[in-house]
């Protein structure tokens, strides 16, 4: 009942962020100058901010730009996974590396290896370029933190009889993986697929509001979550606190869908 | 036209000059008031300043030979109770006070005085105020037995005694960091990212009327505090007595609750953007060739909307811009200038006889390169991304694509500085000084803060050799009608050439606490004059150094290349 909710409340966000999109077009850098911090109205259903762009717009994009957690977090269990299986199944020496590895990533200061990528790229690195950069130092540093759980579930599973049996039996490792493995280690995979998007959303928010994550005019939780910094501007109009509501109501949607066991 | 910051430090020195405006210190010594700084000091050695924040420290700790009025800009009498300059204008002789002494209570004399003024122009110092001597290598300084200077010029200078408001004179043994002063404090402590803390200098020179020795306030404090949030959250609690320089889109609400809050109209400070022309610079050729094109940047400064800037980026508190010298500053202003107004469509027409066309919304070079470049801007200062924000829009409709890059400041002074490692860059200069001459480091090729293309050897264009031979000749000429011709001829090529683009002169916006009495607002003249501050006029009696000056800090880069 609750992951249905879940996937009720996302998939009608989902759907109002693309009639939006579709009605203007698209483009949620317009500026409207005439109307700078504008309240609702018909024009602009969920007013302006302090340049003129309509709100309703740039809060659809980011709706529809959850999608870069979703691949970031697709992309850092996939690695996880990899990691966890081959160093289940590697020789003591490899696995222990592999575990260090995730360590040292793990105690990496990835704030300010975030800050050293941006300041060596070139200053006009694309927008769309600054989302999949931001994204995918996500998903490089994301995978660590479930290596150790995936290696011990499929080191258990390693020495299970009914394995032991099925390599007997002549399964190439390859069927193995993906008959028997893959989907004994779906349950803790696929929930650490779940909490990472969630993860994921929140520290783009973060790395946006301090100007490293998606740079503009992409549109971003991070950019929005910047207009919270004026209190000029949260005095203007209460539709400035629009952005910091709905990514209150997705990250509590996507809660849901993970499962209670 | 001179640092801004200056406006800064006289309004402190008025307000630490004895408790004079504290309503519950009223005439005791002792003390401590309180602001922020918005960025940390870079230096704390005086000759070597380059940021506001090192120059607000500079002015309230560094002793001057003589000191500018910040209200009547009359020089006067300083550490130098008199000086005498020959007709010829090249020989200056200066005396100083008998008795002077530093803070550790060692004597100042002649010696000290001509080493730190060998100092300042030796090359080495990396000085910026080196600059503004023209011909600093032929200047010769020496000492005139123990209390005479002799200052020997190759030129008439008509602002020296500008120049000599800005070198801070050090003990000959110990230079550079503002502990040993013979100014009114000395730095007593600095917590890096957290505070500069000033203590009253018991040996300085000056006395009130009542013979008692100044500054009355025993300390200064300024916070660190790049965050105006908080800032204006501190003020509204009490914790600072002023804010200087409040942000556009705060004035509106803070002037709603705060009586002490003004807005004193169009500063003499400008906003600009600028490409880098650099002859070093790792930029492909290309785009070299794009930003030393004088049509491109024509055509770019044609389809910036103004305007909207001033209105939308600073919500009216600022003017459209033209030229460096703002029209509140109406001895310099050049009120015949002629200037290209916004114009897309004759944009796109004068890019287009430069050889760029459009391919399909994008604009290419004849090599078919698309014009894609990026706008620097300091992060942190919102109006200044929203300018880089609605110039990014007007830039489309000539169908140039530009990302806006914000960086922090030591970051950005980096590159604006050293590597050269930029396309374009949003910033800010900030004037206090009406008088051309304290742009002279702008504005001379071969200056390091020649923004758009550092340190010529020779000056890199015909436009800019005649730039140096005006502003060489203004510096030397007594006649102020001669000055003025030669001041117009530069604004005049200035806004033919755009190597600057000016967007917007910001409004002088800041904030006093109900805390200081005797703030007032002399309006004794129209131009700068008119937006300065001065502090419990009742105590500070005909002592003009106590008197403020003020004119909002528009954080951004000095004439002399000080950052903010």
């Amino acid at each position: 009942m609750k992951r249905r909710l879940g996937i009720a409340v996302l998939g009608t966000l989902g759907f109002v962020a693309v009639l939006v999109l579709l009605r203007s077009h698209g483009d949620a850098t317009v500026q409207d100058r005439e109307a700078i911090l504008a309240g609702a109205s018909a024009r602009h259903w969920a007013g302006t901010d302090d340049l003129g762009r309509d709100r309703a717009v740039r809060v659809a994009a980011a709706l529809l730009g959850c999608c870069g957690a979703v691949c970031a977090s697709a992309m850092t269990t996939a690695v996880a996974v990899a990691m966890g299986v081959g160093a289940a199944f590697a020789p003591g020496a490899v696995r222990g590396l592999v575990l260090y590895a995730s360590d040292l990533f793990l105690a990496l200061p990835w704030l300010f290896l975030l800050m050293l990528v941006r300041s060596v790229l070139p200053l006009a690195l694309p927008a769309h370029w600054s989302a999949v950069l931001t994204f995918g130092l996500l998903a490089a540093l994301g995978w660590p933190v479930y290596v150790r759980s995936l290696a011990a579930r499929a080191e258990g599973l390693r020495d299970a009889d009914w394995l032991l049996q099925a390599r007997a039996g002549g399964l190439r490792t390859r069927q193995v993986l993906c008959t028997h493995l893959l989907p004994q280690l779906q349950p803790l995979y696929r929930t650490q697929f779940l909490l990472c998007m969630p993860a994921f959303l929140i520290a783009e928010a973060n790395l946006g509001a301090l100007g490293l994550g998606v740079s503009e005019p992409l549109v971003s939780w991070g950019t929005l979550l910047q207009e919270l910094g004026s209190s000029a501007e949260l005095a203007a109009t209460r539709w400035v606190y629009l952005p910091v509501a709905l990514l209150v109501i997705v990250l509590l949607s996507m809660e849901m869908l993970v499962p209670e066991d | 036209m001179r640092r801004c910051f200056r406006w800064l430090g006289a309004l402190l020195l008025a307000l630490c000059a004895g408790g004079i405006g504290m309503a519950a210190h009223a005439e005791q010594p002792g003390g401590e008031i309180a602001w922020a700084l918005h960025s940390e000091p870079r230096t704390f050695d005086p000759a070597r300043v380059d940021d506001q924040s090192s120059e607000t420290v500079r002015y309230l700790t560094g002793g001057v030979l003589l000191r500018v009025n910040r209200v009547t800009q009359q020089t006067e009498a300083a550490l130098a109770e008199r000086w005498t300059v020959s007709a010829d204008g090249r020989t200056v002789l200066l005396q100083l006070r008998e008795g002077l002494r530093f803070s550790d209570g060692s004597a100042l004399t002649a010696a000290d005085v001509v080493a730190s003024l060998r100092r300042t122009l030796d090359p080495a110092t990396g000085a910026p105020v080196r600059e503004e001597f023209v011909q600093p290598a032929a200047v010769v300084v020496t000492a005139a037995g123990q209390r005479g200077v002799r200052i020997q010029l190759p030129q008439r200078l008509v602002a020296l005694g500008k120049i000599l408001d800005e070198i801070a004179i050090e003990p000959a043994a110990h230079f550079g960091d503002s502990r040993v002063t013979a100014g009114p404090f000395r730095v007593e402590s600095v917590k890096a990212g957290e505070c500069v803390l000033l203590r009253r200098n018991p040996f300085y020179w000056k006395k009130d009327g009542a013979g008692r020795s100044l500054p009355y306030l025993e300390t200064v404090r300024m916070d660190i505090v790049s965050n105006r949030e908080r800032e204006r959250l501190a003020f509204a609690r009490g914790q600072y007595e002023f804010i200087d320089n409040v942000p556009a889109e705060d004035y509106d609400d803070l002037a709603k609750s705060t009586p002490g809050a003004r807005d004193l109209g169009p500063s003499l400070n400008t906003e600009q953007m600028w490409f880098n022309q650099a002859s070093w610079a790792p930029l492909p050729a290309f785009e070299k060739a794009w930003f030393a094109n004088v049509a491109f940047r024509q055509a770019v400064s044609m389809a910036i909307h103004r305007g909207d800037l001033a209105r939308i980026a600073y919500r009216g508190h600022a003017t459209p811009a033209y030229s460096f010298v703002s029209p509140a500053n109406g001895a310099w202003y050049n009120r015949d200038l002629r200037v290209r107004h916004e114009d897309p469509r004759t944009a796109l027409t004068l890019l287009e006889g430069a050889g760029f066309r459009m391919a399909g919304r994008q604009l290419v070079d004849a090599a078919g390169n698309p014009v894609r470049f990026s706008i620097l801007t300091n992060a942190g200062n919102r109006a200044r991304e929203k300018m880089a924000a609605l110039i990014q829009q007007d830039l489309a409709a000539l169908g140039m694509q530009v990302s806006v890059v914000r960086l922090d400041f030591p970051a950005l002074v980096d590159r604006l500085m050293h590597t050269a490692a930029y396309e374009a860059a949003l910033l800010g200069l900030s004037n206090v000084d009406s008088d051309p001459n304290g742009m002279m480091n702008v504005w001379m090729s071969g200056s390091p803060n020649h923004q758009w293309n550092p340190s010529e050897k020779t000056p890199a264009t015909e436009w800019e050799a005649e730039v140096d031979r005006l502003m060489q000749a203004q510096a030397a000429l007594a006649d102020p009608r001669e000055r003025k011709q030669r001041t117009d001829r530069v604004q005049q090529i200035v806004a033919d050439q755009q190597p600057f683009i000016y967007l917007v002169y910001p409004n002088l916006l800041y904030a006093v606490s109900p805390v200081l009495e005797g703030v007032r607002f002399p309006r004794c003249s129209r131009a700068w004059f008119r937006r300065s501050i001065r502090c419990g006029a009742g105590r500070v009696g005909d002592d003009g150094d106590w008197t403020a000056a003020a004119g909002a800090v528009g954080g951004g880069l000095w004439t002399r290349d000080i950052f903010a």
